[in-house]
C-alpha cells in the first residue's frame, strides 16, 4: 500500500524551523558563550615558510587557558596530512591554520593571536590552473612532494612520470572507440576552452562545533558536520586515537551544508583542543574563515571538442579536464576522476577520449559541493552542444534528443542506463519557455534571449546505511536514522517512507536523528544518497519490525507468523476465531509476582533493524572502462529566458523553467524547494560567484557583500517560474526513487550562456559570466565588425 | 571590540570637551554601522567611543524658505522617506536611499555616511549634486566648507581635533533645476557601488545651461566633483549630442582603481554609461 508515496507531506521539522524553536549547532554554540571558546592563528600568505613561531608570549595572558601547534604529539595525521591540516614549516594557502588558542573568552583568545610571534619567508604562489600546470611551476604545492608514499593513488592511467607538472595530483584516462577516426568523418568539429569560478558553498551558518569533556576523557562533539558515524566519529577516532567507546557524536538540524561541511576539519581541530585542554571547546568560523579556511568547489578547465554528423548524431567526443584542487596534497582514490564523470550521464558519446586530471594550488583546499564537479565540466559540453545546433541550423531541443541516451543504452564507461527521464525533462522545459521561438525585444538596451541545456550526475556507490524502528505499546512508531538534516528534507522523507511501510499516519512517527549513541550506523548524506540508501534501509528496518510483530502476535494466538498481516497498528489474523486485534492491546503491564515477563510488555518496544548497501563498484580496465563505475544517474533540463543590457553587460534571469528525473518522487514539495533553490544557487554559479585574489594571494572578497551570492531579487517572479517532475523509476530505489538536488544545478549555466548567445550574439567560454565579462565580449564583437 | 571609555554627551560642549579632550584617541560614534565593524575588526582602536546620539539639536530636518538645514544624525531611512524633501531635493532623498539595506538605513545618519569618507557613498553625492555647506563646530567655534572639499582621501575629512561635524546647510535650488543620482551595482542597493553618477542642471530661462554639478562616486579616493565636464555645459542648450561629450569627458578624465568589485577599465566604461543617464534625467527634471 502507498498511501503516503508521492504526496506533498509537511516537513516534520517545519513547526521546529518556521518559530525559531529548532536547535541548529549555532544555538549551541550561543548556548556555550561561557565555555572556552578556540580561534585560530591563520596564514596571511599563500605559500610561505616559517622562520619562527613563538607562542610563550601569547601562553602567558591572563584568560588563555592553551595553544596548540603542529608540534603537538600523539596525532596521526595520515588521512588528512598534517602540513594541510595545521601548518608544519610551510604554509601552503593564505587561511591555513598555524595555531588553535582557547581561552576563557573569545576577545582573549583574539588578542592572545595577536600575541604569537610568527616570522615567515615568502614563497613564490601559484593561485590558478596555468600557473599551477607550468612544467617549472613557480611553487610546489605539496610540501612532500617526491617523498610522499604514492600508495592509494597508483592506478590505470595515473603514473607520475606522464604528468604534465609537479603540481598534478591525480589522473583518469579513458579511451572508447576510435576518436581520431570519428573526428576525422565528423561534418562539424567545435572546440572550445572553457573555465570556471572557484567557489564557497556560503551554508547560512559557517562551521561550528561544541565539545564537551567528560573527567574519563569522553568526548561529546555536537556540530554541523556531516556524517555523525561515517565521516565526524570515524576520522576522529582514527585522528586522535580516540576510542569508538569515549566519543559521542551529536548533529542538531545543520544550518545548510551543500557538500561543505562533509571535510571534519573544524570537529578535528576542536576536539584535539578539548582533549589536551581537558575541558569543554567551542569553536565557530567567522565568514571569513569559512572562505579562506575553507573548503572550496573544485573549478574546472576543460578543453571539448565535439564532432557531428549533418543531423545532429554526436559521434566524437575529445575531452580534456584540469580539476584545480587547491592546496589538497592528498593525493586520493577520487583526486582527477569525480569531476569528469559528468561526461557520462546524458550522451550517448560512441567515440569518447578523456584525459583528466588534479593540479594543486596555493589555495583554499577544494572539496565536494552540490554535483561534485559536474555543473563545472558539463557546461563545455552543453555549450559545445549548443554551438553544435547552430551550426547544423537544429533546434537545441532537436540535436539533444538525438543524442541522449535512452535506458539500456551504455554510457561511455559501458554502464548500462537503468533510469533517465531527461528527454522528458528537456521536452517539457522548452515548451515552458518557449526556446526554439525568438523573444519579442521591448526593453530597450535589455535584450532578450533564450537557451536550454541539460545535465546529469552520477550518485557514487559508497558504504552503507542503517535504520532502526520501534513500535511502541501504545501503537506509535519510533524511527532511528543517521541521515544529515542539512535542510533538504531527508528526515521528512524517512519519516514518510516508514509511515507508509508500517501503515500509520506520519504524526505517528518520531524520527531521532544523528547521535551515536543513539541512532545507528549511516556513512554520511552526499551525492544525493540519502532518499536511496537511507530510505531503502528504513524499508528493511519495517519488513523486519513487521516480521518481529507478526512472530509476537503469532504466539499470542498460537498461530504460524504467516497466517498474520500487520496493517498498521492492526493485527489481521487469517483463519482464527478473532479476525483483527489490536496490536498495542496485546502489551501487558509488568507483575512482580509472575516469572512471564516474556513477550510483549508496555514500555518495550518491538524493535526492526535495517542495513542497506549498495553494490560495489568494479574497478576500470587500462581504458578506463566498467560495467559499473557509478550507481545511478539523476537528471535535470533547465530553459531560461535572460535579458542582457547591452550598455553594463548586466545579465538578469526572466524566466526559468527546471525539471528532474527524480525516479519516482516521495515527496514532491520536497522537490520542489530542491528544484527552485539549486536553480537560484546556480544563477549564482553562472553569474557572480568567484574567489578574487589579493598580491599575497588572499582572497580579497571574502565576505558577503563582495561576494555576490545570489539574493531573492536575482530570481524571476513566482509566475515566470516553472518546475516540473519527469519521472523514471529506478528498479532498485524505494518506490522507485532516487536522489535528485545534484542535477538541478547543471543545465542552469549553460542554458544561460546559449540565452545570453540569442541575445546579444556573444559566447562567454567560461563562468562566471559576470557583467564585465559580457560587456567586454560585447566590446570585442563590436570592434570585429566595425574592422569588416 | 575593546575601548576604555564610553560616552553618551548631551551638550556640544559636553561633546567638545570630550573630542578635546581625547583628541586622535576618540572616536565618534552616530548610527555606527561603519564604525562598529571598524571596531570588531580591530581596524579601529579608539581609547575613547563617544557616543553621540544624544547631543542636542544635530538629529533635525529644517525646511526654510532659504533652504534645507540637515543634523548630522539625521537617518538615512528617515531622510529617504520625507516626504517633506519631494519637491526641492529628491535627489537627496534618493542618494540616502541608495545606501545599503533598509536595516542598516535606519541605523545609519547622513553625517556618519559624511564622515566616513568612503568614496563609494551614495548619500553623499545627494549633498554634492545640491551645493550642501558642511558646518563644523568646536570648542574655539565653527566653520563651514563646501561638502566636495570636506573629503582628503579614503577615510579621511577635514576634521581636525576637537571638531565636529553638526550638520549641512543646502540652499533652496533655482527654479528649472534638475538632479538625478545615479548608482550602479550588480545587486542593487545592498551592493556597494561600483560606479555612481550624479548630475544638476539649472537651465535659463532660455534653456540654456546656466548652472551644472556633474559628481561621480568611486572612482577616485574621494567622492569627484568634475569641474571640466561641469563647464563644457554652462552656456549651452544641453543636446544628446552635447551629453555624450561631456559623459565621454567624464570617462576619460577619471583614473580608477581595480577592487574586488571591479576592474579599472570597467569603471571608465561605466562613467561614460551612468553620466549619460545622468545628465538625461537630470535635465527631464529641469525642464518638468
Amino acid at each position: 500500500m502507498n498511501t503516503l508515496i508521492g504526496k506533498g507531506e509537511k516537513r516534520i521539522d517545519a513547526y521546529d524551523k518556521v518559530t525559531g524553536k529548532g536547535m541548529f549547532a549555532s544555538d549551541f554554540f550561543s548556548r556555550a558563550a561561557k565555555m572556552p571558546q578556540m580561534r585560530l592563528l591563520t596564514s596571511p600568505h599563500a605559500h610561505a615558510k616559517i622562520l619562527r613561531l613563538d607562542v610563550s608570549r601569547a601562553e602567558n595572558m591572563p584568560g588563555v587557558i592553551k595553544i596548540i601547534t603542529s608540534k603537538e604529539p600523539g596525532v596521526d595525521w595520515d588521512q588528512f596530512p598534517k602540513p594541510a591540516y595545521l601548518a608544519q614549516d610551510r604554509v601552503i594557502w593564505a587561511g591555513q591554520v598555524i595555531a588553535l588558542v582557547l581561552a576563557e573568552t573569545r576577545e582573549i583568545a583574539e588578542e592572545a593571536i595577536g600575541a604569537i610571534e610568527i616570522e615567515y619567508e615568502v614563497y613564490p604562489h601559484v593561485l590558478n590552473y596555468d600557473e599551477a600546470m607550468e612544467p617549472n611551476p613557480k611553487a610546489v604545492v605539496d610540501p612532500e612532494y617526491e617523498t610522499r608514499a604514492a600508495g592509494f593513488s597508483d592506478r590505470p592511467g595515473d603514473r607520475a612520470s606522464d604528468r604534465k607538472s609537479p603540481n598534478v595530483v591525480g589522473a583518469f584516462k579513458l579511451n572508447t572507440g576510435d576518436v581520431d577516426r570519428a573526428l576525422k568523418e565528423s561534418d562539424i568539429v567545435i572546440e572550445h576552452n572553457y573555465f570556471t569560478g572557484k567557489k564557497t558553498a556560503n551554508p547560512l551558518e559557517t562551521a561550528t562545533a561544541v565539545c564537551e569533556y567528560s573527567p574519563d576523557g569522553t568526548l561529546t562533539m555536537t556540530s554541523n558536520g556531516a556524517g555523525v558515524h561515517g565521516v565526524i566519529k570515524q576520522t576522529l577516532c582514527r585522528v586522535l586515537g580516540l576510542k569508538q567507546s569515549k566519543l559521542r557524536c551529536i548533529q542538531p538540524y545543520q544550518g545548510g551544508s551543500f557538500g561543505s561541511r562533509l571535510n571534519p576539519f573544524i570537529e578535528v581541530l576542536t576536539a584535539l583542543m578539548a582533549s589536551r585542554a581537558k575541558c569543554g571547546v567551542a569553536c565557530s568560523y567567522t565568514r571569513k574563515e569559512s572562505f579562506t579556511t575553507g573548503p572550496s568547489n573544485w573549478p574546472c578547465y576543460t578543453t571539448v571538442k565535439l564532432g557531428a554528423k549533418k543531423d545532429g548524431t554526436i559521434i566524437a567526443n575529445d575531452f580534456t579536464l584540469g580539476e584545480e584542487i587547491g592546496a589538497c596534497i592528498n593525493n586520493s582514490f577520487f583526486s582527477g576522476r569525480l569531476s569528469s564523470s559528468g561526461v557520462a550521464p546524458c550522451y550517448r558519446f560512441p567515440n569518447t577520449r578523456m584525459d583528466t586530471f588534479a593540479v594543486a594550488t596555493n589555495t583554499v583546499p577544494a572539496a565536494e559541493y552540490r554535483g561534485l564537479g559536474c555543473p563545472e565540466t558539463e557546461f563545455g559540453i552543453e555549450c559545445v552542444i549548443n554551438e553544435l545546433a547552430d551550426g547544423l541550423g537544429i533546434s537545441p531541443v532537436e540535436i539533444r534528443l538525438k543524442n541522449i541516451l535512452d535506458p539500456g543504452d551504455l554510457n561511455i564507461y559501458g554502464e548500462p542506463i537503468r533510469s533517465t527521464g531527461l528527454k522528458k525533462c528537456l521536452q517539457s522545459v522548452a515548451d515552458a519557455i518557449g526556446v526554439d521561438e525568438k523573444p519579442v525585444q521591448d526593453m530597450g538596451v535589455w535584450k532578450k534571449g533564450r537557451g536550454c541545456a541539460v545535465g546529469g550526475k552520477q550518485n557514487t556507490p559508497l558504504g552503507r546505511a542503517e535504520a532502526k524502528v520501534w513500535f511502541n505499546c501504545d501503537g506509535t512508531i519510533e524511527l532511528f536514522t543517521s541521515v544529515d538534516e542539512m535542510g533538504m528534507g531527508a528526515t521528512t522523507t524517512m519519516a514518510q517512507i516508514c509511515a507508509n511501510e508500517m501503515g500509520v499516519r506520519m504524526e505517528d512517527v518520531k524520527l531521532t536523528n544523528s547521535d551515536t549513541a543513539i541512532t545507528p550506523y549511516d556513512n554520511y548524506s552526499a551525492s544525493s544518497r540519502a532518499t536511496y540508501t537511507a530510505g531503502n534501509a528504513v524499508i528493511i528496518a519495517c519488513d523486519d519490525l513487521k516480521r518481529k510483530l507478526k512472530e509476537e502476535v503469532a504466539r499470542e494466538f498460537g498461530m504460524h507468523p504467516s497466517k498474520v498481516e500487520i496493517q498498521g497498528t492492526t493485527a489481521i489474523l487469517k483463519g482464527a476465531a478473532l479476525e483483527s486485534v489490536s496490536i498495542p492491546s496485546l502489551f501487558k503491564g509488568w507483575t512482580p509476582f509472575s516469572q512471564n515477563n516474556w513477550g510483549l510488555k508496555i514500555g518495550s518496544p518491538v524493535e526492526g533493524v535495517g542495513i542497506f548497501c549498495p553494490a560495489p563498484v568494479q574497478m576500470w580496465d587500462k581504458d578506463g572502462r566498467s560495467p559499473r563505475i557509478w550507481n545511478w544517474f539523476q537528471y535535470s533540463a533547465a530553459a531560461i529566458e535572460v535579458a542582457v543590457n547591452e550598455e553594463t553587460g548586466q545579465v538578469q534571469v526572466l524566466r526559468v523553467a527546471s525539471s528532474s528525473d527524480t525516479g519516482n518522487p516521495i515527496n514532491p514539495d520536497i522537490i520542489r524547494g530542491q528544484t527552485i533553490g539549486g536553480v537560484h544557487m546556480a544563477i549564482g554559479f553562472a553569474l557572480n560567484e568567484e574567489h578574487l585574489y589579493d598580491e599575497n594571494g588572499m582572497i580579497s572578497n571574502a565576505n558577503l557583500s563582495d561576494y555576490r551570492l545570489p539574493t531573492i531579487l536575482d530570481m524571476p517572479l513566482k509566475e515566470n517560474v516553472h518546475d516540473f517532475i519527469n519521472p523514471d523509476s529506478l528498479p532498485d530505489g524505494p518506490y522507485g526513487a532516487k536522489g535528485m538536488a545534484e542535477s538541478v544545478t547543471v543545465p542552469v549555466a549553460p542554458a544561460i550562456q546559449e540565452a545570453i548567445y540569442q541575445a546579444v550574439g556573444v559566447r562567454i567560454n567560461g563562468y562566471p559570466m559576470t557583467a564585465e565579462r559580457v560587456l567586454a565580449a560585447i566590446k570585442e564583437k563590436k570592434q570585429k565588425e566595425a574592422a569588416r | 571590540m575593546r575601548f576604555e571609555k564610553y560616552f553618551v554627551p548631551e551638550t556640544r560642549q559636553e561633546c567638545f570637551a570630550l573630542l578635546e579632550q581625547y583628541g586622535d584617541k576618540a572616536k565618534v560614534l552616530a548610527g555606527g554601522t561603519d564604525v562598529i565593524q571598524l571596531l570588531k575588526s580591530g581596524a579601529l582602536k579608539p581609547e575613547a567611543v563617544i557616543d553621540i546620539r544624544k547631543v542636542e539639536g544635530i538629529s533635525e530636518t529644517k525646511i526654510t524658505d532659504q533652504g534645507l538645514a540637515l543634523g548630522a544624525m539625521v537617518r538615512l531611512r528617515e531622510l529617504s522617506l520625507n516626504e517633506a524633501l519631494a519637491t526641492d531635493y529628491p535627489v537627496i532623498m534618493e542618494a540616502a536611499g541608495h545606501v545599503s539595506s533598509m536595516q542598516i538605513r535606519s541605523m545609519a545618519t547622513i553625517g556618519g555616511n559624511v564622515c566616513n569618507a568612503s568614496p563609494s557613498a551614495d548619500a553623499v553625492q545627494g549633498l554634492i549634486l545640491m551645493n550642501a555647506t558642511a558646518v563644523i563646530e568646536s570648542a574655539g567655534g565653527n566653520r563651514e566648507i563646501p561638502i566636495a572639499q570636506f573629503f582628503t582621501g579614503p577615510g579621511k575629512t577635514v576634521l581636525k581635533k576637537g571638531e565636529l561635524l553638526v550638520g549641512f546647510t543646502i540652499p533652496k535650488p533655482s527654479a528649472r533645476t534638475g538632479a538625478f543620482y545615479e548608482k550602479f551595482s550588480i545587486r542593487g542597493d545592498t551592493d556597494i557601488t561600483i560606479v555612481g553618477a550624479g548630475a544638476s542642471v539649472t537651465l535659463a530661462e532660455d534653456g540654456t545651461v546656466s548652472g551644472a554639478v556633474v559628481s561621480l562616486a568611486s572612482v577616485a579616493p574621494t567622492p569627484l566633483r568634475m569641474d571640466a565636464v561641469e563647464k563644457m555645459l554652462v552656456g549651452k542648450k544641453l543636446t544628446p549630442e552635447l551629453i555624450d561629450q561631456a559623459a565621454q569627458a567624464a570617462s576619460k578624465s577619471v583614473a580608477p582603481i581595480t577592487d574586488q568589485r571591479a576592474s579599472a577599465g570597467y569603471r571608465v566604461e561605466m562613467v561614460y554609461v551612468w553620466t549619460k543617464s545622468a545628465l538625461t534625467k537630470a535635465l527631464e527634471r529641469a525642464i518638468a
